[in-house]
């Protein structure tokens, strides 16, 4: 094996959590992390060393990433967003009004400083329902653009919108539950 | 025109906002409503914490370090 071939390999368990975290799917994870490391493999000219050799993988696999979604969930994308239920009536009276406002989450930095914080986040990541964490991952992971979504799932941007939303607002909920109730933040 | 948006109509916007450019017509009634609502403005900050903090998980996941996340 050359030098280059040890390098890449040495580094497929960091890609397999990468892929796992945004697929949840072994086998597909699996095959996602196959084709990056061969598409790497094949063309080490590519990498020319102009940057860290791990943000290169990523940035191979996160198109390896999207190809999996494209094959794999395009008929699963159910179009949770049809049923006529109105999340925003979870959150707002009929006049428009907060049921209840939003609370002080107090210091970004104080969150963000905290290893604790990003365990809590992507417990919560993984508590949404599939379709809405695909698409959030999507969106925020692989930094796919809005439109970019909806032809790789075939979807309608309004159908996109009303599954980002549920998920922003089911993250946040979580967030409240799970973290900020717990933290005495000050006024 | 409408001059005024609802709590429910600004938080409508304001996730909208996380994913694609407003028209410029959304932008200011939104402008104009945060500004003079307490809850809104407390959602723009969660909304801003979750969109920071996104980031540097996903920065973590990508580097495999602990470095990501105090930034």
């Amino acid at each position: 094996m050359t030098d280059f071939a040890l390098q890449v390999e040495c580094l497929r368990p960091h890609l397999m959590r990468f892929a796992r975290a945004q697929l949840r799917n072994d086998a597909w994870a699996e095959d996602a992390v196959s084709e990056c490391l061969l598409a790497a493999l094949e063309r080490p000219q590519a990498f020319a060393g102009q940057s860290q050799l791990k943000t290169w993988l990523i940035g191979i696999l996160k198109h390896k990433l999207v190809d999996q979604l494209r094959r794999n969930t395009r008929e699963a994308t159910v179009l949770v967003g049809e049923d006529g239920e109105d999340i925003f009536d979870d959150f707002f009276q009929p006049d428009g009004h907060w049921r209840e406002a939003p609370r002080d989450w107090g210091d970004p930095d104080a969150a963000c400083s905290q290893k604790e914080f990003f365990e809590v986040l992507q417990a919560c990541c993984e508590h949404l329902p599939p379709t809405q964490a695909r698409v959030f991952m999507m969106r925020e992971w692989l930094e796919l653009e809005s439109d970019e979504i909806c032809r790789e799932l075939a979807i309608s941007s309004a159908n996109l919108w009303v599954l980002l939303h549920r998920a922003r607002l089911r993250l946040r909920d979580c967030l409240q539950l799970r973290w900020f109730d717990g933290q005495r933040v000050p006024a | 025109m409408k001059n005024t948006l609802t709590c429910r109509e600004a938080a409508r916007l304001l996730l909208q906002d996380e994913d694609h450019e407003l028209p410029i017509a959304d932008r200011l009634a939104l402008q104009v409503h945060v500004k003079i609502c307490f809850a809104c403005q407390r959602f723009v900050s969660q909304l801003n914490l979750m969109r920071r903090a996104t980031r540097a998980w996903r920065k973590h996941a990508e580097t495999g370090d602990d470095e990501g996340l105090a930034g």
